[in-house]
């Protein structure tokens, strides 16, 4: 197990490199210079010659990349060109809420997927497998930020049970905390757990329909053991493997759901920043990002070598 | 093609994305307003008469704007998916054809991608290029590139080592010509699969796009800049957001079902191609068997010699067989039958040798007297008794409580018989939990070594801790009996058991069959095409037929003067059989040695 985690680590890094230096290149990629794109209308020669100095875009590449690396591991991402507020207080501020829904929506994705999946997988081409696997199609169909609108039309306008604008710290008010991430959880859970029941399932029925499962039975196990101790650790591999990308999925849909509930995350940064095209805090939200993703990667490919024991290096 | 269409998913599928195209065609003939006229005099109207869906705040018809929205929708996802294909294909043609470095650096960047959501991807293309039409085609398609990238390289991956692929390089085709006229039209049906799937995505990515302000401004409207706008106004006109929302998802709908209809109209006609194939074959054989086997129609006797036949009340009887007949059953309704009016019996310690070659319903038989018919497979008829009590028509739960200590099977394949991904020892924890629940952990483990050991499995305690791809066939094949032995059955049904092993594993692994009976006494069903391996095991054998029993008798007997023509037949295509074959010899020396 160690070795897998050593292993993994050293995949880590240059990947995070790679991603360091396509973002880092970002501003290179804008037509023009990106300090005019920043100014707009507002540009003189003498604007944009001293936005490109505070940017460090007057400093060869390399140079500049060597600051940038260094400031990132200092903690230092710059400074928003808009607010004049260092982007690393920016995203400390929120990245709370966002990897509050994101958890949460996992959470709700995994327990929704993984049961309907299972639930439907041990029973195909039943009444009940076909309505389930139907409500799934709809699901990866149903926009995110609709279906949390329709959410926050009933249960917050109509039915008053969470309160609209809802976002509490949760080192505030765990309670409030709960309640102000749960619809928001749902909506990024519906998105995720369709995606997820749909491999669940596909696992599931490979995994019945298997000698094993017939060798199991045949030998005395009980279809319920089968189902819940074989059928869904069998169905828990493909959906491990590739949660690392629905997790890049749901924080990607969260930018937008955030927007429905009010919520303070990095999604409202990055959306005016992508705007007023403030490249030092889309860079940020962009490197926050990926660093979530690749931790959360790191930490699932461990639990899937501890499910899948061919997974580990031998 | 046209069958897969008449499904009714299919169908809605069609009629939805032809409304869209027609709506989105035909918008300012359909659309009762032009969509940026201003009605000053009705802001918000709600709806009404003239505003079906009411108006914004400016007086603009909703109605009008949603019918204008289809096209921005359509537009922007056929223009998403053709930037997508066309860097996602040839990028994905490359990695997948020329493999090695290419292949690697490429996918490792493929993967490397996968940490950014793609909707991330968006937001940086319009942050660096700003908004409008253009750029907002380019961002919805570069999140999808990579999707196009990774399909056409695994396609690819398995196809340039094919023969038409090898003979066009043999043939001195370039690299670019093999690629584009010889690889891409084999491409073709998956990728216009995910591009029918990927315009649903496509239109999701905008309306979400267009919800946050990124898409075209105010004057264009789409579906997610007005539900944008209906999230000002939940409180006031919660009505608003349903339009657009209902819009959105059934066109999103629309298209996944359609990929998933084109899926199975191309994948399905061969299915249906194929179970239409299985049936004449069947139908050929019934007809085939009135005309060229008279003398074994399905309700002739099927050859039977020796003592010991069914009529037989013995106490030591185990298992029999009475008159059984399986079928499947057709979509259509009809029925194939896959064994017909077939008897047996098999005694305490004794091992019977069910013939057959592929097909002939050997393994549907043992599933059927395991309980374990596959769904659409049926008993139709007859009786199977085991130790005097029927289990024709019992329920699951009842055949539950008599699998493991009644009986206990090992299938073919030494790898899939046991779960992958638990260790060897858990899975047999797992069995010997199941006959007692009240057994400690320590003593269920204690049980499973001695399972273990009992099977000849070599450093027990080491070897419960192991994963099944960590064992050899045949030691996978040993756990598999140690499984089936836990209940201590009376009968135990090898199906093909050894037919996967080499001749070494498969000798040792029959050997340790032939001991385990002698000493626990059970009743053996030793399903094989091998007649060596029946000529070395078994005491009786019963020869099947595409579903008939043609013959049964005690091993020599049969094998020496074979009563039927099938039998002499299946003897005389063994190889080396003619004359004192030294296999079906071993068969009196290894009787003796177990005597």
């Amino acid at each position: 197990m160690g070795k897998l985690i050593a292993y993994r680590l050293l995949f880590a890094v240059p990947q995070l490199l790679v991603i360091a230096v396509l973002v880092f290149s970002l501003t290179y990629l804008v037509p023009g210079s990106p300090a005019a794109a920043m100014l707009g209308s507002a540009a003189t020669p003498e604007s944009i010659a001293q936005v490109e100095a505070q940017l460090g875009l007057d400093q060869p590449a390399p140079e500049r990349f060597v600051d940038w690396i260094g400031g990132l591991l200092t903690g230092d991402l710059g400074t928003s060109f808009r607010s004049g507020v260092p982007v690393a207080d920016l995203l400390a501020q929120h990245v709370p809420a966002t990897l509050s829904v994101v958890a949460g929506g996992m959470l709700v994705a995994l327990v929704l997927g993984v049961g309907a999946g299972v639930w439907t997988g041990t029973r195909p081409g039943t009444m009940t497998d076909r309505v389930v696997t139907g409500g799934t199609v709809l699901g990866l169909a149903v926009p995110e930020f609709w279906l949390g609108l329709l959410l926050t039309s009933l249960f917050a306008v109509q039915l008053g049970w969470v309160p609209i604008v809802a976002w509490t710290p949760l080192t505030d008010d765990p309670l409030g905390w709960l309640r102000g991430i749960a619809l928001p959880s749902i909506t990024l859970g519906v998105t995720g757990g369709a995606m997820i029941a749909r491999q669940a399932r596909a696992a599931v029925v490979t995994s019945m329909a298997a000698s094993y499962a017939d060798t199991l039975t045949a030998a005395g196990v009980s279809r319920g053991t089968l189902v819940v101790r074989y059928g869904v650790k069998n169905a828990l591999v493909p959906v491990l493997a590739s949660a690392g990308v629905t997790l890049a999925i749901l924080i990607g849909v969260s930018f937008v759901v955030e927007k429905v509930f009010s919520l303070p995350g990095l999604g409202s940064i990055m959306l005016s920043g992508v705007i007023a095209q403030d490249f030092p805090v889309v860079q940020g939200v962009v490197m926050v990002t990926a660093v979530l993703v690749i931790a959360v990667n790191l930490l699932l490919d461990i639990c899937y070598g501890l499910i899948n024991p061919q997974a580990r290096p031998q | 093609m046209r069958t897969a269409f008449r499904q009714p998913s299919a169908l809605f599928a069609v009629v939805v994305v032809a409304v869209v195209v027609i709506v989105a065609v035909a918008a300012p003939l359909i659309a009762p307003y032009a969509p940026e006229a201003k009605d000053f005099t009705a802001p918000l109207s709600g709806p009404t008469s003239a505003h079906p869906l009411g108006t914004d705040d400016l007086g603009r018809d909703l109605l009008s704007q949603l019918i204008h929205s289809a096209r921005t929708a359509l537009l922007v996802a056929v223009g998403s998916v053709v930037v997508a294909m066309l860097i996602g294909v040839p990028l994905g043609l490359v990695l997948g054809y020329k493999g090695g470095w290419y292949d690697r650096i490429g996918s490792r960047g493929l993967d490397i991608a996968d940490a950014l959501p793609g909707l991330m991807i968006g937001f940086v293309v319009i942050a660096i290029l700003g908004q409008g039409m253009a750029v907002l085609i380019l961002a919805v398609g570069l999140v999808f590139c990579m999707n196009f990238a990774r399909l056409t390289r695994a396609i690819t991956l398995t196809e340039r080592n094919k023969g038409y692929v090898e003979s066009a390089r043999v043939s001195g085709l370039t690299a670019p010509r093999i690629l584009f006229s010889q690889l891409l039209p084999n491409l073709a049906a998956p990728l216009v699969v995910q591009a029918a799937v990927f315009l649903g995505s496509a239109i999701k990515v905008e309306a979400a796009l267009s919800f946050l302000g990124l898409g075209l401004g105010e004057e264009q409207p789409s579906w997610g800049g007005m539900l944008g706008f209906a999230t000002q106004h939940t409180a006031d006109h919660p009505e608003m957001a349903v339009a657009p929302g209902i819009a959105i998802c059934v066109t999103v709908l629309a298209f996944s079902l359609l990929g998933d209809a084109i899926n199975d109209s191309l994948s399905g006609s061969r299915r249906l191609r194929r179970t239409k194939l299985l049936g004449r074959v069947l139908l050929d054989d019934d007809t085939s068997r009135t005309r060229d086997d008279q003398a074994t129609t399905a309700d002739e006797t099927p050859v039977t010699r020796a003592a010991g036949t069914a009529e037989e009340p013995s106490g030591d009887l185990v298992l029999a067989l009475r008159n059984v007949d399986i079928v499947a059953d057709r979509p259509d309704g009809g029925t194939v039958p896959l064994i017909q009016n077939v008897s047996l019996t098999v005694r305490r310690g004794e091992i019977l040798g069910l013939l057959g070659e592929s097909g002939s319903g050997k393994s549907m038989l043992a599933k059927a007297i395991l309980g374990l018919l596959p769904a659409g497979v049926r008993l139709a008829g007859g009786s199977i008794t085991l130790n005097g009590s029927e289990l024709a028509g019992r329920t699951p739960a009842q055949l539950a409580a008599l699998r493991g200590t009644g009986m206990g099977v090992v299938f073919q394949n030494p790898q899939a018989n046991l779960s992958p991904v638990h260790t060897v020892g858990r899975q047999l924890i797992d069995v010997v939990r199941a006959h007692d629940a009240t057994i400690s952990k320590e003593a269920a483990r204690t049980r499973a070594f001695e399972l273990l050991d009992l099977v000849g499995v070599d450093d027990p305690e080491r070897r419960l801790d192991q994963y099944p791809y960590q064992f050899s066939g045949g030691m996978a094949q040993r756990v598999a009996i140690a499984v089936a032995l836990v209940g201590e059955p009376d009968l135990l049904i090898l199906d093909e058991a050894t037919s996967a092993l080499d001749v070494t594993t498969q000798a040792q692994v029959l050997d340790l069959v032939l001991d385990l009976r002698d000493r626990l006494g059970m009743a053996v069903v030793n399903i094989t095409h091998d007649l060596g391996v029946a000529a070395e095991t078994c005491d009786r054998v019963a020869v099947l037929l595409r579903g008939d029993l043609v013959e049964t008798g005690e091993v020599h007997a049969v094998f020496d003067h074979p009563g039927h023509e099938y039998t002499a037949r299946l003897i005389a295509a063994y190889p080396g059989v003619d004359d004192e074959s030294p296999r079906l010899g071993t068969h009196d020396q290894r009787k003796v040695e177990h005597a």
